[in-house]
């Protein structure tokens, strides 16, 4: 009685083993990826003619440090990387950043209040639930074209 | 006579005077009187129309793709986490009339499912949103602007960063950063005025 015992649990084992396997292959594959990664996408909606902004997370898994150099969407007239910044007392400001270096092995976080990418006259209305295409431009990885959802 | 009259008279201040003393007021817009036009294009007396219940308000400018959408959400989120919020009133006042018209502020408004009760947005003519930003100490100034392909000019603003919290009787309660400051804290600050 004792053999068919050991034997499940021994296949128990086994298993365990494998799943945990798996997970730590997944777990380490997001530690040492390569290039650059895009995450956490989502953009303001907004009406046709008007003004959003798009928010996201850049990783950049390379030694080498990379530079997002361009940012192109049909969504709007005009599409440029931003920065809200605070100003003295209570003013806020905002300024275009020409340029948005990602350090190597780092992430840079796109976010209400700070860096963005502003749309400048939509060609058309982001309600909640749409989505469009937004490209980057990188100086040494290759371009990335993402879908960016609208959400309030 | 004299006597009982001054008597009276120090009973009544202090009377004023312990009814002040639950929040001290900032500034007290008892004495002005601004006409602005809503959403909906009807005229809103303030501070007369809201008197009454405790009101939260912010400043915006439709053109801002950042920092007032994040204002616009914080008063939405205020109200969203509030306990059985109809007796307060949330409002979103432009500074930028010129471009912000009723119709521009609905729109706007429906971006983010706030063109219904409770909200209101409003805007009014260049010198009386002028008079009103002097009053509530919201500063603006152009940053930058941009040609578009269609010829037209949309230029930007560097303004002030702010909610209002105003008490029943129209006086300044609290002055918050409005994109900066925790909805908690709006919340909390707002039940002190209810109970």
């Amino acid at each position: 009685m004792k053999n068919p015992l050991y034997l499940l649990v021994f296949c128990a084992l086994i298993i365990s083993s494998c799943t945990g396997q798996s997970d730590r292959t997944d777990e380490s594959a997001l530690i040492t990826g390569e290039g650059i990664h895009i995450e956490g996408t989502w953009a303001r909606p907004a009406t046709e003619g008007r003004m959003s902004a798009t928010y996201f997370l850049i990783t950049n898994f390379e030694d080498e440090p990379d530079t997002l150099i361009g940012v192109q969407s049909d969504v709007a007239q005009l599409v440029e990387i931003h920065e809200s910044y605070q100003m003295e007392g209570d003013m806020m400001g905002m300024r275009e950043v020409p340029q948005l270096e990602i350090p190597a092995q780092s992430t840079v976080r796109l976010q209400q209040g700070g860096l963005h990418v502003m749309l400048i006259q939509l060609t058309r209305t982001l309600s909640d639930g749409d989505t469009f295409e937004l490209t980057l431009n990188f100086a040494n990885s290759e371009d990335i074209t993402i879908e960016i959802p609208a959400r309030l | 006579m004299m006597k009982n009259s001054i008597t009276l008279l120090l009973m009544f201040l202090m009377a004023i005077s312990l009814s002040n003393c639950s929040e001290p007021a900032l500034d007290d817009y008892g004495d002005v009187r601004f006409e602005l036009t809503d959403q909906n294009g009807e005229t809103v007396i303030f501070p007369d129309d809201f008197e009454g219940s405790p009101v939260v308000m912010g400043f915006i400018y439709t053109h801002c793709p950042d920092i007032c959408s994040f204002i616009t959400a914080n008063v939405g989120n205020v109200y969203k986490e509030l306990d059985n919020p109809s007796d307060v009133q949330f409002v979103l006042v432009t500074f930028d009339p010129e471009r912000d018209t009723p119709e521009v502020l609905k729109n706007y408004a429906a971006a983010f499912d706030m063109d219904r009760e409770p909200f209101q947005f409003l805007t009014g003519s260049a010198d009386v949103i002028d008079q009103f930003m002097q009053r509530v100490s919201v500063r603006t100034q152009e940053s930058f602007s941009r040609d578009l392909e269609n010829g037209d000019r949309a230029y930007f603003l560097n303004h002030s960063d702010k909610v209002l919290l105003i008490d029943q009787n129209s006086k300044l309660i609290f002055d918050y950063g409005g994109s900066m400051t925790p909805v908690s804290i709006i919340i909390e600050d707002l039940e002190k005025l209810r109970s």
